[in-house]
């Protein structure tokens, strides 16, 4: 159980970072503060749930070794997590201050097209987010956003030091089960990698893509040439 | 390993002020209006069109025409936004360069802005790269394998969290549609590009060591901005002649530094060119210009540099006087050296500079000579310190004028190389960059050191030694030398002066 809130947790703290670089750029509206803030909260949940978890059982001193190397582990990658969703937080409290959505003028334009509906949606484990009615802005949203905000960077802050206070985790003691380079997840993502080392070589290689380009083409044609050529023959001698 | 490091560090571990990144930001929000900003244009790729690409010629436009300057000035300034990561180019993603033709750019996320809060952390880089890794083995570079390794195993304990993130960022980036991905793919690679610069560029928000005081803390104001009429008369006319000193320095040496003027034949650190260093070597041959200049600039210049003060050495053998410049190098070693062997380096040039009858005995005066005398009773560091600046003024006073006007001198300068400059192309470049090699081991440039102290000990003025020991009668020893050695006291002093080299 443990194991799955720390999963769930790294999956939050992924999503989180996909929503928060979206942040004032041209995708930037109320729907995406709120994916953020409801995340923020879903995050945060879990990270009480689980801090209460790991604390009280480190500290329980008659835990077998095995149990305590495992516990150690998920304790680091909770740490590891927390830390990462700190520096997000941070991060889009700035650049909150710098963009405000009254001025939408001056939203970076990114290049992004979507919002970020389904990577919340993952982060939430919800099917679907019905996309609610953009509900008008109010003139002290924002200044109530930011201040809840800040309430809740200083709660994870104080988070991160009461666990460093209460539990002694010796980090160079933790061994890693995994190995140094992983298996590829998949194959299929090559399409979108094609896409980037296109966008690479296509200063340099235009021409010859050119070139190639009409030598099939030449080549099909020829080739259609000689199947029409034939079958007018076929028709002519039968 | 946490983020906040402000209260626990007792120390340097404050970010510099980056005054830039501000108004850097300011121009951005500037050049995104849709009316006045910069015109964008969609990025045809294979499958599908992202928008809000621009082209380097229309950035450069429109910042000569906001600020009114010229297009090459304009060219400067964009290229520092490049480097800093606030724009970033579609083709060409390793060079953070600006190109004035059609080459295509976009705005970076402000997400992935520079800051000056926050450095950028190695856990972050590391589930980049194991990102990378993931979705395609063998894609990393050779310095981000090197780095993956590095941070594999300095961060070992994290290791599981980093490639659980890694999967996990991954898969909710497949959440996104196709065109998104693609272009938050291209912003992070930027992003690192900018952060983690490939080998043989910089990364423009390398800012040195780490600050004293934090810059973001309110400022200490009050005593220490005073105003310059608060001051008193010689207050002011002490900081008047600071200032003059200060400007004639400047403008003595402005020439001869390496960031103000070109360095001839080129800067190592720029072109991995080594000639620089191995021309002016301590013990070189032949002397470069700028290096025979900058020993007329002052006598402590001249007796700094190790292939100077051998000038200054030849030129006081032809003049019988070498035995001034063996003092003071004698006194150096003294202040300089072990504490071990003080004791005997005192009693050793005392033998052979003060003592009456020694065989290169100093002239210095009486008062100065009977402090020196006194104090050797009780050596220490600094106690032929009165007596070593004595010769030191009277080699500045005296030899040095004429040292510059001297033969050996003027033979120097004339011998001097001036080399060329190097014009290295890119390609060139890039073979010399793979050609560094480490330069001599300190060790060994030691040991150099001490066979050279050596030979030139043994060389010293033969006929001055024995000119002067001739003049020797038997006279008294010196107070602190032992009676047993009365007897064989001129022998002694030679054979010891081999011995001791």
């Amino acid at each position: 159980k443990r194991k799955k809130f720390t999963k769930l947790l790294l999956q939050v703290v992924a999503c989180y970072r996909h929503l928060a670089s979206c942040v004032g750029g041209c995708t930037d509206s109320l729907q995406l503060r709120e994916e953020l803030r409801q995340t923020r909260e879903k995050a945060q949940m879990l990270s009480v749930a689980i801090c209460s978890h790991l604390t009280s059982h480190l500290r329980n001193k008659r835990l077998p070794e095995g149990q305590r190397k495992e516990m150690e582990l998920l304790w680091v990658a909770f740490s590891s997590s927390l830390e990462l969703l700190h520096g997000d937080m941070c991060k889009v409290f700035n650049v909150a201050e710098i963009f405000s959505l009254a001025n939408t003028d001056s939203l970076v334009q990114t290049g992004l097209q979507g919002g970020g509906s389904e990577v919340a949606a993952r982060a939430l484990s919800l099917p679907d987010l019905n996309r609610a009615q953009s509900p008008t802005l109010p003139a002290g949203l924002e200044s109530q956003e930011r201040s809840t905000m800040e309430q809740e960077i200083g709660q994870i802050e104080h988070m991160i030091d009461d666990m460093e206070m209460k539990v002694n985790v010796m980090r160079w003691m933790v061994e890693p089960h995994g190995p140094q380079y992983t298996d590829p997840l998949s194959s299929t993502d090559s399409a979108s990698l094609a896409l980037l080392s296109v966008d690479e070589e296509q200063p340099g290689r235009q021409p010859l893509c050119q070139r190639s380009q009409i030598f099939v083409l030449l080549l099909m044609f020829a080739v259609v040439l000689v199947a029409a050529t034939l079958s007018v023959c076929v028709v002519f001698f039968s | 390993m946490t983020i906040r490091n402000t209260l626990r560090d007792h120390g340097q571990r404050y970010r510099p002020r980056m005054a830039c990144l501000k108004k850097a930001e300011k121009l951005l929000l500037e050049m995104q209006d849709p009316k006045t900003g910069v015109k964008s244009q969609p990025q045809r790729l294979v499958i599908t069109t992202i928008p809000h690409a621009i082209t380097g010629e229309d950035i450069i436009a429109w910042l000569a025409d906001r600020f009114q300057v010229d297009t090459q000035e304009a060219r400067n300034f964009v290229s520092m936004l490049v480097a800093l990561g606030y724009i970033y180019p579609l083709q060409d993603h390793r060079r953070l360069v600006i190109k004035p033709d059609a080459s295509l750019y976009r705005f970076q996320t402000p997400y992935f802005w520079p800051t000056q809060q926050w450095p950028v952390e190695d856990t972050d880089y590391a589930i980049y790269l194991a990102k990378r890794n993931i979705r395609k083995r063998g894609i990393l570079e050779l310095h981000e394998q090197e780095h993956y390794n590095r941070l594999h195993k300095w961060m070992n304990h994290k290791w599981d969290f980093v490639v659980m993130q890694a999967k996990e960022q991954y898969r909710a980036a497949k959440e996104r549609k196709k065109p998104d991905r693609v272009v938050f793919e291209c912003q992070e690679r930027a992003y690192w590009v900018v952060h983690r610069p490939p080998p043989g560029t910089v990364s423009a928000m390398d800012y040195g060591l780490d600050r004293l005081t934090d810059p973001n803390a309110d400022e200490v104001t009050g005593l220490l901005c005073c105003s310059f009429k608060h001051y008193t008369p010689l207050t002011r006319s002490l900081c008047f002649l600071c200032s003059r000193r200060l400007v004639k320095y400047c403008s003595t040496y402005k020439s001869h530094d390496p960031f103000l003027s070109n360095c001839l034949p080129s800067n190592p650190w720029l072109t991995d060119d080594a000639t620089y260093w191995s021309l002016n070597m301590p013990s070189v041959e032949i002397p470069t210009k700028m290096r025979v200049e900058r020993w007329t600039f002052s006598f402590a210049e001249l007796l700094s540099d190790p292939r100077g003060r051998d000038d200054f050495r030849l030129f006081l053998k032809k003049e019988f006087s070498g035995e001034n410049l063996a003092f003071w190098e004698g006194c150096e070693d003294l202040k300089w050296g072990e504490a071990a062997t003080m004791r005997e380096k005192a009693e050793h040039i005392y033998k052979t500079f003060l003592a009456r009858g020694a065989p290169r005995w100093i002239n210095i005066d009486g008062k100065t000579m009977e402090v020196t005398v006194k104090g050797l009773k009780h050596p220490h560091r600094y106690v032929l310190d009165p007596a070593q600046t004595h010769i030191y003024m009277l080699m500045k006073k005296d030899s040095y004028g004429r040292y510059q006007k001297s033969p050996v001198f003027k033979d120097t300068v004339k011998k001097a190389i001036c080399p060329e400059e190097h014009r290295y192309s890119d390609a060139q470049l890039q073979q010399n960059a793979k050609k560094r090699r480490p330069s001599l081991s300190p060790i060994i440039l030691r040991q150099m050191e001490q066979e050279q102290r050596a030979k030139m000990a043994a060389n010293v003025d033969i006929t001055q030694v024995m000119s002067k020991l001739s003049k020797q009668g038997k006279e008294a020893p010196p107070p602190f030398l032992a009676p047993p050695l009365r007897n064989k006291h001129k022998r002694v002093m030679f054979r010891d002066f081999y011995r001791r080299i």
